[in-house]
């Protein structure tokens, strides 16, 4: 069954909120790049980087990172996980601001900030997520939470965004009963 | 019985009167508004003003008891260009005409308003009269007339008293609230306290607030000092929300400067736009006053809402601080209620200070 907890406008609202909180957090913005992880990590990053442009009128580098090659529970590298897109100068020294939709076990992200690590050392990280549904395995937390949806393992987190999925909408999805 | 509009250049207008049977002078602003008459009329922003109601007609149907925004509304007149019998009633105890004479509020309907409205376009604002009769000694009180400057002193509450709920707890500073701002505070389950304008950083920051709001009201800030010093010394140690007046409040504290708008922005016809996300949303304006947006350099503030219409600033946040406030009336009344997110929003930043503070 599936239950949708946030529609388009909510969804675009805590969007704005999560970049109000990155300018409120990074005074002058100057020296941030967005990561996203992809697939919808890199959408929402297009989108914060798209709203600090109009509201700041800057430029943030934005990149999107497939972090199949870091995960761990691949046992052997793989071919199809792509190489980060950015180099050593791009994020040497740099606020990197991690976007991803939703955080669950933290897996990802230890998996994003080891491909990031891999390839630069950027003077500091954070962590931007839409949802965050709880259950950590590693110990890892988010600085801007679009929201916080308290879940149980059984059920999964759908997020939909219009770029991909024709729709921006948030649906917790629960088995059906045995 | 005829009564006459009279403006500062001499024109006039003769129409029927309405309300109580009084003379009056103020400064004239034309509401577009095309619903919400209880709303307007109780605004205590158009304290000591005469408002123009340029809709074609007012419906038949009396005044409600939901809509009120104070209890003893204070501005200076009505103007409508047609009434319908029923609310003449003398039986209806609700009747428009009943109301206005309750609260002694002087009006005049069967007025030209499109000729009038059209005046004011081309002409600028300008200060007007309710008289009986049109002659020379009507123009001469006109010319008479000072603009009162203390009108936040007269409208704001002499006494703190609460709105009690049981969430975060909200000052609420009154520079001529609308209790729309307390139904919206209310609905979110905040605890606010009124306090009056001149409540000083100590008496608030002794209550312990989780928030502070500055409500709209009537006139230009720069008559409040008091506020604007309350409002220097509690930024970045609680967040702030601007509404109306309250916007200008917390944007000249900052050192913007703020300008007299040539024929203001009052109804609920003009749209913003939400610059991060161009979201275009309609909402109740309010004002006679806006920021110079030379002056922003000299704030840390940043631009989060324009009027689409005339690229006024509508709405501020600031770079570091949890600081935000908007020009327009978002407790939607009268109006759409496209922009009552704005307190949502309020909430969160409150939410996310707490937070901040305790990690």
């Amino acid at each position: 069954m599936n239950k949708e907890i946030v529609d388009d406008k909510t969804m675009k609202r805590t969007l704005t909120r999560i970049t109000y909180e990155i300018i409120e957090k990074n005074k002058g913005n100057q020296n941030l790049v967005l990561i996203g992880i992809k697939t919808r990590g890199a959408f929402l990053a297009e989108r914060i980087k798209m709203r600090l442009q109009q509201l700041e009128d800057i430029d943030v580098p934005q990149f999107a990172l497939d972090v199949t090659n870091w995960r761990d529970d691949q046992q052997t590298v793989q071919a199809g996980g792509e190489q980060p897109p950015f180099s050593a100068d791009q994020i040497a020294g740099k606020h990197v601001v991690l976007v991803d939709d939703v955080l669950y076990t933290g897996r990802t992200i230890r998996a994003a900030l080891d491909a990031i690590m891999s390839v630069g050392r950027p003077s500091k990280i954070s962590l931007a997520v839409l949802v965050d549904r709880g259950h950590r395995e590693l110990p890892i937390r988010a600085d801007y939470v679009g929201k916080n949806i308290p879940t149980s393992h059984r059920e999964a987190i759908k997020v939909s965004m219009a770029e991909i999925d024709d729709e921006d909408k948030i649906e917790i999805i629960e088995p059906a009963a045995e | 019985m005829n009564k006459y509009l009279i403006l500062e250049d001499g024109t006039t207008f003769q129409g029927d009167a309405i309300g109580v049977p009084s003379i009056s002078t103020g400064e004239l602003v034309i509401s577009n508004n095309l619903s919400g008459l209880e709303n307007t009329i109780t605004d205590q922003t158009y304290n000591d003003q005469i408002i123009v109601f340029v809709r074609p007609f007012v419906d038949t149907g009396g005044m409600n008891r939901d809509d009120y925004e104070a209890i003893a509304p204070s501005c200076k007149g009505v103007i409508f260009n047609s009434v319908p019998a029923s609310q003449f009633s003398v039986q209806d105890p609700h009747s428009l005409n009943n109301f206005l004479k309750k609260r002694h509020i002087p009006g005049i309907t069967n007025i030209n308003i499109q000729r009038l409205a059209q005046h004011i376009k081309t002409h600028g604002a300008m200060k007007a009269s309710i008289m009986d009769t049109a002659d020379e000694h009507a123009r001469d009180q006109i010319r008479a007339l000072v603009i009162p400057r203390d009108r936040v002193k007269t409208v704001s509450t002499k006494q703190p008293y609460p709105n009690p709920n049981v969430g975060f707890k909200i000052a609420v500073i009154d520079l001529g609230l609308k209790y729309s701002i307390l139904r919206q505070l209310s609905i979110r389950k905040c605890d606010s306290i009124v306090l009056p304008y001149n409540a000083t950083a100590t008496d608030i920051l002794d209550l312990d607030p989780d928030a502070v709001v500055f409500t709209s009201g009537p006139g230009n800030p720069q008559e409040i000092p008091e506020t604007l010093k309350t409002c220097q010394q509690l930024e970045g140690q609680l967040p702030i929300l601007g509404i109306g007046l309250g916007h200008l409040v917390v944007a000249l504290a900052n050192g913007a400067e703020i300008y007299h708008m040539a024929y203001g922005h009052h109804g609920s016809n003009l749209s913003t736009v939400e610059i991060a996300t161009e979201n275009i949303e309609f909402s109740n304006h309010n004002h006679n006053y806006a920021i110079e947006p030379q002056s922003m350099s000299q704030t840390n503030f940043f631009i989060t809402h324009r009027c689409l219409a005339d690229n006024v600033i509508e709405g501020l946040r600031h770079r570091s601080d949890p600081t935000m406030t908007v020009q327009f009336q978002p407790e939607a009344a009268p109006g759409t209620h496209d922009a009552l997110y704005i307190f949502d929003e309020f909430i969160e930043m409150i939410t996310s200070f707490k937070q901040g503070k305790n990690l």
